[in-house]
């Protein structure tokens, strides 16, 4: 499904990057304040991942509180700003407590997978041979499965849970993170620059945080916010299969799974936690472009 | 040329023994197996001991996987536990119900994403350029399962205009009732290779436009259209590379929209036997979407190639 | 000359009748007589005569295409449906051996193919789930008829003459009659033809008051009138049922709306107001169902060990808050049969929602407002028969807190807890629960034994929470040996008393088992069972 990961198209921008030195995070700083347009979206985007994450500030309800005879009531009713879920829960404050997992689902898979596929396409670019085809070619296997099914198999095998989603995202999202570091690296390495670190008689280990991490970083960075977008939305989906996140945990796909029935009863109810997703998952994919741009980065 | 195809088809093959090798693996972690699901706690012993044999769970491992492998590349691909019926005939005609919507899905995206694509590129920053470029990026951030719900309700029960769910009549789609079935779920497909393409062809316009030739080409006094067409036979490759893959995408990741429009595709066949522990139909299902999913990407590297001549190192 | 011309006319009239009969048959929203459900199913059920996905499957593809030597009788919704002779006539258990049942078979019942049902038929269905020597010997349909226990002994049945057959028992079962039910006949020549069972699926020969034909998987299958079946009073008045496995509720709800089915089994309760004023007939009635929570009475730290927090958690369970949230489509469970039926009994406790007597009850049993009762409840994300598992249990985990019950959850999804309760509930696949969520079939006393009986404990029988109770086991020997129909009463409603008092479950609700039709559904009936008779029906 929601899988961009186009054909890496090589950058020689890294090289170019690398070369320029510490004026590069200036001149994107400066480059991203004059965006306005992404500036607005990560404001929205702040705003949404501070109300989540500090949910408990926000919320005019318990979350879990429910009430037979307050479901799924509109917007407005009896101080409920956003009306009640199936079981009369708040949903304003569920869909604040939803965005924690939403938001975990949608950033821990890409982070862990950034460590992991990151590292590893750090170690196959610097070294290599042997690793470089070991790591590259057990890479090609998991990229042999679309992503959404890779995932989907991974939690229907395992079972469903907040640690599966988690664990069957991060495996999808590994390969791709490995190739661009991988192929990020491998440029990197032979730069003039590196060769000259290198002769000069710098350990690896400083080559590799000086010189290559600091280069390999950006477009990784760039890649893994949209990561973050197409993470949010496949969780949601695994949850909408019930392979994902179980109650009663708050999650926005979850609640839209939940809600879904309510579709002839109170459809605008019904539909909110489908718009968070939507919302968020846009900032997401916005704030990338925005960094893209800014980054003069190209995947 | 031919070397370059020969090779690439070879790499094919330690890729799908790997693939195979994750899927048994993944099948092995199941908890409880096919005869724990289906068997009530009463039946007697032998009975599920019975239903183990015969599909061969009593075995140590590495002799399933082996016979399984054997059976996979002689083109046996099981029985169903659950239905006794071959796997293969369950597996093919859902994926060829599932062609009928992916096919046109692909299609649809391509065109408009193109389409889109291309227009947002050559109006360059103007409110359209915006405009375009935000259906594009909605494109790829709806969660696509959503909007078939939504369209569900508008469409099939508030206007009651089109059918919100089910395959209608078998067969190749020709009447109109036919391809009423096609409409809600070909559009929900269509979202993600569009906006996906659409914002590579944007992308892929512009930085080709910024290229010299365009400029010795409008130097010579060629205007816009025609400085556009030439651009896009340059865009093309890469969105028709792009466009294959998002096939593979749909194919397996139709799961969720065929849930949606009770679809009875290769993804309602999986999302099926994932819950019942069809261990045959999954594994069967999951090798032969990876298969589909490599040929695929072997195809698009050889039209890249084919296109490109530097593609082949 | 003259003539020629006239058959040319003729000939004109036919094929426009037909073509109008074709066109009548593309658009099958305008189809006469044709009644289309979409079921709960997520797939066709098997076809071949023992039919998967549970009791909706024996539902639609076992009592429509095929008969049982025991039938039910669905034709009342007033009381609970009971047994009435199928494919045998008559049966009577031996008086001086009660292991031996005697059953005379219906004479002249044709299966579908024109072949006669008799003794031999009979023996040749029996083999095939019990006799895995024989060819006919079918792994997966076995695994289904002997999963419902049968306590047929091991080759205890032969034929007698052409229309009788006898069965040996295990150990004597006076409700042995009802254990037939689900074992349905199909024709052995049909399966000659087809070779095996894969192929026989896809043209399947029963007796029943429908023919399957169709069968397209995962899709549909259509059941055609059998005008030949063999109980005139049961031939349908419908010429065909659509069969559509939809296990999405909305996408139901769409199909029924949008007018592509005439009939969707269970409608999310929240739909049913809106299907009312939209003009759809909504039909309840309860049936032999039972929503409640299995106690695990073996692991030790299960606070369901103690009779007082049983009986504490029965008194904290707002039953009318949770049919509140149904919309009505479930009514109060506060025992295994419900308070009308006459097996109900007497029993000392009548559970309501009370907090205070729950308190008291949890405060003996040493629980209090510093150590608040804990107890972890598997319950999965849907499964047959679960209702709304989630909203469900989140209303009385709420609801439990006011009497000092602290509740967790631990969500599976269905086959896993499948697999939980075929094991023990000490065991790894229970996660250390102290009760599983998952509703059971109360439809005789044939499931009380498979559920409470001591003997029948996981992971050999499926008592799941380790219940033992030797007043009860008592009565059940009393019960199964009893030598007629009034002591055999009187240990039943002894038996459930029992239930009651001991409280071994949660009793929670019985499901009200909806389903909304259009108007042009007539006259169907809706028994008080997991079965209905769609013989009835007729569509305008």
């Amino acid at each position: 499904m929601a899988t961009q990961d186009t054909i890496v198209v090589p950058t020689p921008d890294a090289v170019r990057r690398a070369e320029a030195g510490k004026g590069y995070w200036t001149r994107v700083r400066e480059r991203l304040l004059a965006d306005r347009v992404t500036l607005a979206v990560m404001i929205l985007l702040a705003c949404i991942v501070l109300m989540a994450v500090a949910a408990p500030l926000f919320a005019t309800h318990d979350p879990l509180a429910s009430s037979v005879l307050a479901r799924l009531k509109s917007p407005g009713y009896n101080g409920h700003w956003l009306g009640t879920d199936e079981v009369g829960r708040d949903l304003y404050s569920r869909i604040l407590y939803g965005g924690r997992l939403s938001l975990l689902c949608g950033v821990a898979p890409v982070a862990f997978a950034l460590l992991i596929g990151g590292s590893l396409g750090l170690l196959a670019g610097y070294s290599g041979g042997m690793i470089n085809s070991l790591i590259m070619r057990s890479m090609d296997i998991l990229y042999a499965f679309p992503s959404i099914l890779l995932a989907i198999a991974i939690c229907g095998m395992l079972g469903s849970g907040l640690g599966n989603t988690i664990l069957a995202l991060t495996i999808t999202f590994i390969p791709p993170i490995v190739r661009i570091s991988e192929t990020v690296t491998t440029q990197v390495r032979s730069a003039e620059f590196v060769e000259a670190a290198r002769a000069s008689g710098a350990r690896p280990a400083s080559i590799i945080r000086f010189h290559i991490l600091n280069n390999v970083l950006g477009p990784i960075l760039v890649y893994a916010t949209s990561l973050i977008s197409i993470s949010i939305i496949l969780a949601a989906g695994l949850s909408f299969l019930g392979l994902g996140v179980t109650p009663p945990d708050a999650e926005w796909g979850l609640m839209l799974n939940n809600l879904r029935q309510a579709i002839w009863v109170n459809p605008l109810v019904a539909a909110l936690p489908g718009a968070m997703i939507f919302i968020t998952s846009m900032c997401f994919n916005l704030t990338s472009d925005g960094l893209r741009t800014a980054m003069d980065v190209r995947i | 040329m031919w070397f370059f195809i020969v090779r690439r088809v070879l790499y094919a093959v330690p890729i799908l023994l790997g693939v195979s090798m994750v899927v048994f693996v993944l099948m092995k972690m199941v908890p409880g197996d096919a005869a724990d699901i289906m068997i009530p706690p009463e039946a007697p012993k032998e009975v599920a001991d019975m239903i183990r044999a015969r599909f061969g769970l009593d075995q140590p491992a590495h002799i399933q996987y082996l016979r399984w492998l054997q059976a996979m590349a002689s083109g046996d691909l099981g029985t169903s536990i659950f239905t006794n019926q071959p796997v293969a005939e369950e597996l093919f005609g859902a994926l060829a119900n599932t062609m009928k919507i992916a096919l046109p899905a692909v299609f649809l995206g391509f065109s408009l994403g193109v389409l889109l694509g291309a227009l947002a590129a050559y109006y360059n920053g103007s409110w359209l350029d915006k405009l375009f470029s935000g259906v594009a990026i909605a494109g790829v951030s709806l969660p696509h399962y959503w909007v078939g719900m939504v369209l569900v309700a508008i469409f099939a029960v508030s206007l009651n205009i089109l059918p919100g769910q089910g395959m209608g009549p078998e067969g190749f789609p020709t009447t109109w009732e036919h391809i009423q079935h096609l409409i809600l779920p070909v559009v929900t497909l269509s979202l993600i290779p569009m906006g996906v393409i659409s914002r590579l062809v944007r992308a892929n316009v512009l930085e080709i436009r910024s290229m010299e030739f365009v400029s010795a080409l409008q130097a010579k006094g060629l205007r816009g259209p025609r400085v556009l067409l030439h651009i896009m036979k340059n865009a093309a490759p890469s969105a028709l590379a792009l466009m294959g893959l998002q096939f593979g995408y749909l194919l397996g990741g139709s799961i969720l929209v065929e849930t949606v429009f009770n679809w009875p595709g290769s993804g309602s066949l999986l999302n099926l036997a994932i819950f019942r522990r069809d261990i045959p139909v999954l594994s069967a299902t999951i090798l032969v979407l990876a298969t589909i999913f490599v040929v695929i990407n072997i195809l698009v590297d050889v039209l890249q190639a084919l296109i490109d001549p530097r593609i082949r190192r | 000359m003259n003539r020629r011309v006239l058959t040319g006319r003729r000939l004109v009239a036919l094929t426009s009748a037909a073509w109008l009969g074709a066109a009548a048959g593309v658009a099958p929203a305008m189809a006469q007589g044709t009644l289309r459900i979409a079921m709960t199913a997520t797939d066709v059920p098997t076809t071949t005569g023992v039919p998967n996905n549970g009791f909706e499957g024996v539902r639609f593809m076992g009592y429509t295409a095929f008969d049982a030597l025991v039938n039910w009788d669905l034709s009342s919704a007033d009381k609970p449906a009971d047994i009435k002779p199928g494919l045998a006539e008559s049966w009577a258990q031996d008086k001086s051996d009660p292991k031996k049942w005697v059953f005379k078979l219906r004479q002249g019942v044709k299966f579908h193919d024109g072949t006669p049902f008799n003794a031999d038929a009979a023996v040749w269905n029996l083999d095939r789930s019990f006799n895995k020597d024989s060819k006919q010997f079918d792994t997966q349909g076995s695994a289904i008829n002997r999963g419902r226990p049968t306590y047929i002994a091991d080759g205890g049945y032969k034929k007698i003459d052409d229309n009788t057959i006898e069965f040996t028992t295990t150990r004597p079962i006076s409700y042995f009659p009802y254990v037939l039910t689900t074992i349905f006949y199909v024709s052995p020549t049909a399966f000659e033809k087809a070779g095996n069972w894969a192929e026989f699926a896809k043209a399947p020969i029963g007796t029943g008051p429908f023919i399957a034909r169709n069968f397209k998987p995962r899709i549909s299958i259509d059941l055609d009138k059998n005008k030949d079946y063999w109980d005139k009073d049961r031939i349908p008045k419908v010429d065909k049922v659509v069969l559509f496995p939809m296990p999405e509720a909305n996408t139901r709800l769409a199909a029924l709306r949008s007018g592509q089915v005439d009939w969707v089994e269970v409608p999310p309760p929240d739909s049913i107001a809106g299907l009312k004023g939209a003009g759809f007939s909504v039909v309840t009635n309860s049936y032999p169902h039972v929503w409640p929570w299995v106690l695990n009475t073996a692991r030790a730290d299960s606070p369901f060990r103690d009779v007082k927090v049983r009986q504490a958690i029965n008194y904290c369970v707002d039953r009318d808050g949770l049919v509140t949230l149904l919309n009505g489509t479930a009514e109060p469970s506060v025992g295994f049969f419900k308070k009308t039926d006459a097996r109900f009994g007497n029993p000392k406790n009548a559970y309501k929602f009370d907090p205070a007597m729950a308190k008291k009850l949890l405060a003996e049993a040493g629980y209090g407002p510093d150590k608040p009762a804990k107890g972890k409840i598997m319950i999965s994300t849907s499964g047959s028969g679960q209702m709304l598992p989630l909203p469900m249990n989140e209303f009385l985990q709420q609801s439990m807190k006011q009497c000092g019950f602290d509740i967790s959850f631990e969500v599976v999804e269905w086959g896993t807890m499948l697999v939980a309760f075929r094991n023990e509930p000490t065991a790894s696949q229970a996660a250390n629960s102290d009760a599983l969520n998952i509703s059971l079939v109360s439809s005789d006393v044939s499931m009380v034994v498979r559920w409470f009986y001591g003997d029948n404990s996981t992971p050999k029988g499926s008592n799941w929470g380790h219940w033992k109770n030797p007043a009860f086991d008592g009565l059940l020997a009393k019960m199964e040996s009893a030598p007629n129909a009034d002591e055999f009463n009187k240990a039943v409603t002894a038996m459930h008393e029992i239930l009651v008092d001991d409280a071994p479950w949660v009793w929670i609700v019985h499901d009200g088992n909806p389903r909304a039709m259009t108007k042009r559904v007539q006259g169907f009936v809706s028994a008080q069972s997991w079965f209905q008779d769609l013989t009835r029906v007729s569509i305008k």
